[in-house]
């Protein structure tokens, strides 16, 4: 098998196409081996519905999301976020009603305060800004969710994986 | 009359007269200042001032022991009233007679105070109590960096914390009965001194006193390992500004800046 092996898998009739694919072969394949994990927390009564409408209407949208589902943002405690960054994701999305909207009348208005002032200290504290996302997805914003997703889990991937520099990682 | 003086006379006067049973001041220890409670008037002379009394006094008004004492009296600089100011607004003075022996800026004594005295002297002579120019320039510094170089800063920083919590202690505003690294069902913040629970403990200490430090500098003083904990306070503080125009400390009626707010509010992040 030691042998045969170099032979099926010589990069000789692509070496002859391009030099740089020559250069490095796996080089291709390589933005597709990182996957970011997105972590998303939100609300019972708008998202979710929203991410259950993308998912009725046969949307398709990256796999690369957790979502966690809570009663209101105003559930979403600065820590819930910490959390999901210790235990290593690469990108966080929080979501609720539109202002307005909230089911518990101003939940997300609480919310919105926490967040203003929560993101600027993760970024201060040198988690990129560019990981930590946050939206308003009505429940008939199925189409919004899903573009949503997609582009959040770009950006994330655009960042690369957030091991080494991630202040927050619980290491073993 | 010194200033020194004053405060020994007037905080001899209340133990004397009845209106404190207690006057919370500083006496030297070595060559350190420290704090000291008076309940014996003939000991007043052990009272004294200097920029080592570093140590936020407002904290011990929160301590069954000392409130025991009461009513109590207290010597404070222009950020411990501020930080009365907001104790008052979160109910936390269960005795709102406290009496305050004010000492402001340059050493100047503004005399006893009550707590109405001591919103009244905020607002007219220390409005615009400016933060340290150097925090401020740090901060500045910190945030041209890239997220990774902070990133590297902060670790380096929070290694040195071994989680004694000094910072809780000497905060007159870190009065929870049962403070959030101490709840265990579950655990959000790990205990041991390690990377991770370091950084949220850090991390989540200055985003609870979001609104509501007064950026005495208790903390940074109490730090035995010299983590530079007013770069945190002092970045909050200036959002807390920035975002919703608000400094807490100066009206004894104030909303939490987090815990109430305003339909109009900035959501400039939120798509």
């Amino acid at each position: 098998m030691a042998e045969t092996k170099p032979t099926t898998t010589a990069p000789a009739p692509k070496a002859a196409k391009t030099s740089k694919a020559a250069e490095a072969p796996e080089a291709a394949a390589a933005p597709h081996a990182f996957e970011p994990r997105l972590v998303a927390f939100v609300c019972n009564w708008c998202t979710y519905a929203g991410a259950d409408l993308a998912g009725t209407s046969r949307l398709h949208y990256a796999s690369n999301v957790r979502i966690i589902k809570l009663p209101c943002t105003g559930r979403i405690d600065p820590l819930f976020v910490l959390k999901a960054f210790e235990g290593g994701a690469d990108g966080v999305l929080v979501s609720g009603c539109h202002p307005g909207d909230c089911h518990y009348t101003s939940g997300n208005y609480h919310a919105r305060r926490r967040w203003a002032i929560f993101r600027k200290l993760l970024d201060f504290t040198g988690i990129d800004p560019r990981r930590l996302h946050f939206s308003w997805v009505s429940a008939a914003e199925g189409q919004k969710f899903a573009d949503l997703i997609n582009d959040v889990t770009t950006k994330v991937r655009e960042c690369g994986p957030f091991d080494a520099h991630n202040p927050a990682r619980r290491r073993s | 009359m010194s200033l020194v003086d004053s405060l020994r006379a007037d905080a001899a006067a209340v133990l004397k007269d009845g209106r404190a049973k207690l006057v919370i001041g500083y006496r030297k220890r070595g060559d350190r200042s420290v704090p000291v409670l008076l309940a014996n008037a003939d000991k007043a002379d052990a009272l004294i001032w200097d920029a080592d009394c570093k140590q936020n006094l407002a904290a011990y008004l929160r301590k069954p022991e000392v409130r025991w004492y009461k009513p109590l009296a207290l010597i404070a600089r222009p950020a411990v009233m501020r930080s009365l100011m907001v104790l008052e607004a979160e109910s936390q003075l269960a005795d709102p007679d406290v009496l305050v022996l004010a000492v402001g800026e340059g050493d100047a004594y503004h005399g006893l105070l009550d707590l109405k005295g001591v919103a009244a002297l905020l607002k007219e002579k220390y409005a615009d109590l400016a933060p340290d120019p150097t925090l401020l320039a740090r901060i500045k510094e910190l945030a041209a960096m890239s997220a990774e170089d902070r990133a590297a800063f902060w670790e380096e920083q929070f290694a040195k914390c071994t989680r004694c919590y000094a910072c809780r202690a000497a905060c007159p505003m870190c009065y929870c009965q049962r403070c959030i690294v101490e709840k265990n069902t579950p655990q959000w913040i790990s205990t041991a001194a390690r990377e991770h629970g370091n950084y949220a403990w850090n991390v989540i200490r200055a985003f609870h006193l979001a609104g509501r430090c007064t950026e005495c500098g208790a903390c940074e003083a109490a730090c035995p390992q010299g983590i530079p904990l007013m770069l945190l306070n002092e970045k909050v503080a200036g959002d807390v500004a920035d975002e919703f125009a608000a400094k807490p400390g100066y009206d004894p009626e104030a909303k939490p800046v987090i815990g109430s707010f305003n339909v109009d509010d900035k959501e400039d992040f939120i798509r």
